[in-house]
């Protein structure tokens, strides 16, 4: 499979050898699935397009004290506080896994003001084993703060930037950040919701839960955005939330997506993300047959 | 190395309060560690094993559980076994206290010793298992929070018991100090409290003495999703990946 560049506006660029990758939060940093799944095919192909990591933040954050995952139906609400132990202790852990897979490594980097993003971008431009920055981004982020925070990432260091833009903002952020230089957006985190928790007691009132909303229902929504802004943006766009088949990743790719994020599904099944990547390489194989069988 | 299996369903019956579900696969998991199975839920559920044999285990339900409506001969896909389960030695007295709904990764532990003493704490006298599950040669102790049958809870409560009742914490602290170890399987947030009953009953606490197994929801079982973190003296440990099984002690103190 020919690599695909997600930040072609970067001097350094961000290629990637498939158009299928975890998502932020689903999979860890990289060594925790390679029991489960194959990061490449029999032949030596790349099925894993680049490892991103789980939310890292410049110090290290604790988890959220409150209820963490309620599950309805087919749909979850996560919340788990974006623990981890800060970027250096990332860094010093996992540098080492991820310079022997070969595969480009894609930092999830959360931060709460301009400067920390600054501080985090700086480092990793030094770390050769990083190929780019994910930036995240609050819920409920104003068109300022999110543009702050990307100039804060690409004047702190030199990697390339996708953003993942909230689910509740994409039409006012994703082309503003496309327009000031964003190499790349992921479209969407998911949406916040909130739902009542199973713990509730008699006499105490509904319990609820907030946290980012996962499963299926996402899937018609992300389709709907990919299908308003593929096209209009003059950047790459990422493709995530609630891709479950090799079809549902092929009719992103097929809107203009240039690469897909697999999210909860993967704790369900941690041999969906090589599926669909093995689906998508024997697809583009069939394709170049046949047009050179044309010709 | 956490691998991927082929269990194929065998059968369930009732086994009140619970359900008996048995599987058989090439793995099975060993004490205080687990399956995760897919069940055609939107997670993985984990599976503890209540009694193991050499290619297969039994689970223990709650009811309207998804296991319950499995066909027998149906295959189930597994990961597992996970987790760093129980470590005991050879030892001559064992202590078991669980809740009503966590005693059945306990189970397999009742001949781990010469003697083995169960305490089981339920909400009222419905909750309490079967007494068919627990061999004669155990010492069990039946605790009800609402005192209809066996000795008063909870555990930590020293308080005086009503009239005709009888607390639990006095014949727990004698059994603390009988026991060469403890294994617990209760809601974790009554570990901090249960740790501190150990700490002062006990002059000084050998490494592994008590090992308290830690029940959340665990969504992807690999240390990958940080959802099932707790904290512990020593920073947050995840349960799935650190745990399942944990030092007591490492509780005390925990707020």
């Amino acid at each position: 499979m020919t690599w695909i560049e997600l930040a072609p506006r970067h001097k350094q660029g961000l290629p990637i050898p498939s158009p299928v990758m975890p998502a932020a939060g689903t999979f860890g940093y990289g060594p925790e699935y390679r029991d489960l799944m194959a990061y490449k095919a029999a032949d030596d192909a790349y099925l894993l397009g680049a490892i991103v990591t789980n939310p890292v933040s410049l110090k290290p954050r604790h988890a959220a004290n409150t209820r963490r995952i309620e599950v309805r139906n087919e749909q979850m609400l996560v919340h788990t506080g974006l623990p981890n132990p800060g970027l250096k202790a990332i860094l010093r852990e996992h540098r080492n896994f991820w310079q022997r897979q070969g595969i480009p490594v894609i930092i999830h980097l959360i931060a709460t003001n301009p400067y920390e993003v600054a501080k985090a971008s700086g480092k990793l431009s030094r770390d050769d084993s990083i190929a780019g920055i994910e930036l995240g981004l609050r819920s409920d982020i104003s068109l300022r703060e999110a543009l702050d925070m990307l100039y804060a990432a690409q004047d702190g260091g030199e990697k390339p930037v996708i953003v993942r833009v909230p689910f509740e903002n994409v039409d006012i952020l994703a082309p503003a950040l496309a327009e000031e230089g964003a190499d790349c957006l992921t479209l969407t985190a998911p949406p916040r919701g909130l739902l009542p928790t199973e713990d509730n007691d008699a006499g105490e009132g509904t319990l609820y839960m907030r946290g980012r909303l996962y499963g299926p229902a996402m899937f018609p929504l992300l389709l709907q955005h990919l299908s308003t802004w593929c096209r209009a943006l003059e950047i790459p766009v990422i493709a995530c939330g609630g891709i479950s088949s090799p079809a549902d990743a092929q009719a992103c790719l097929d809107l203009g997506a240039k690469a897909v994020q697999i999210d909860t599904q993967l704790w369900r099944d941690p041999g969906l993300l090589p599926r669909i990547a093995q689906a998508l390489i024997d697809r583009q194989q069939e394709e170049e047959e046949f047009s050179s069988f044309e010709t | 190395m956490v691998k991927q299996q082929q269990a194929t369903f065998n059968e369930v019956h009732p086994s009140p309060p619970f359900w008996s579900a048995r599987f058989s696969l090439p793995n099975p998991p060993t004490p205080g560690t687990f399956m995760l199975a897919d069940l055609g839920e939107p997670l993985r559920t984990v599976l503890f094993p209540a009694f193991i044999e050499d290619n297969a285990f039994i689970t223990l339900l709650p009811p309207r559980h998804p296991g319950t409506h499995l066909l027998p001969g149906s295959n189930v896909d597994m990961i597992g076994p996970v987790g760093k389960g129980f470590e005991i030695g050879s030892i001559d007295n064992l202590l078991l206290v669980a809740e009503d709904r966590y005693l059945p990764p306990l189970l397999p532990l009742l001949r781990a010793a010469t003697g083995v003493a169960l305490i089981v704490e339920a909400t009222t006298r419905a909750m309490l298992p079967q007494i068919a599950h627990i061999p004669p040669a155990v010492e069990l102790y039946m605790v009800t929070r609402d005192g209809s049958a066996g000795l008063l809870g909870p555990l930590e409560s020293e308080s005086p018991a009503p009239t005709g009742l009888e607390r639990a914490a006095p014949h727990f602290k004698a059994l603390i100090t009988w026991a060469e170890c403890i294994i617990l399987s209760c809601a974790p947030e009554r570990y901090p409290a249960l740790a501190a009953m150990v700490r002062k009953t006990r002059l000084s606490v050998p490494e592994n003495f008590a090992q308290a197994l830690v029940q959340v929801t665990m969504p992807c079982g690999i240390g990958a999703c940080e959802a099932c973190r707790v904290k512990t003296k020593r920073g947050e440990r995840r349960a799935c990946t650190d745990g399942p099984v944990f030092n007591l002690l490492d509780f005390d103190g925990v707020e």
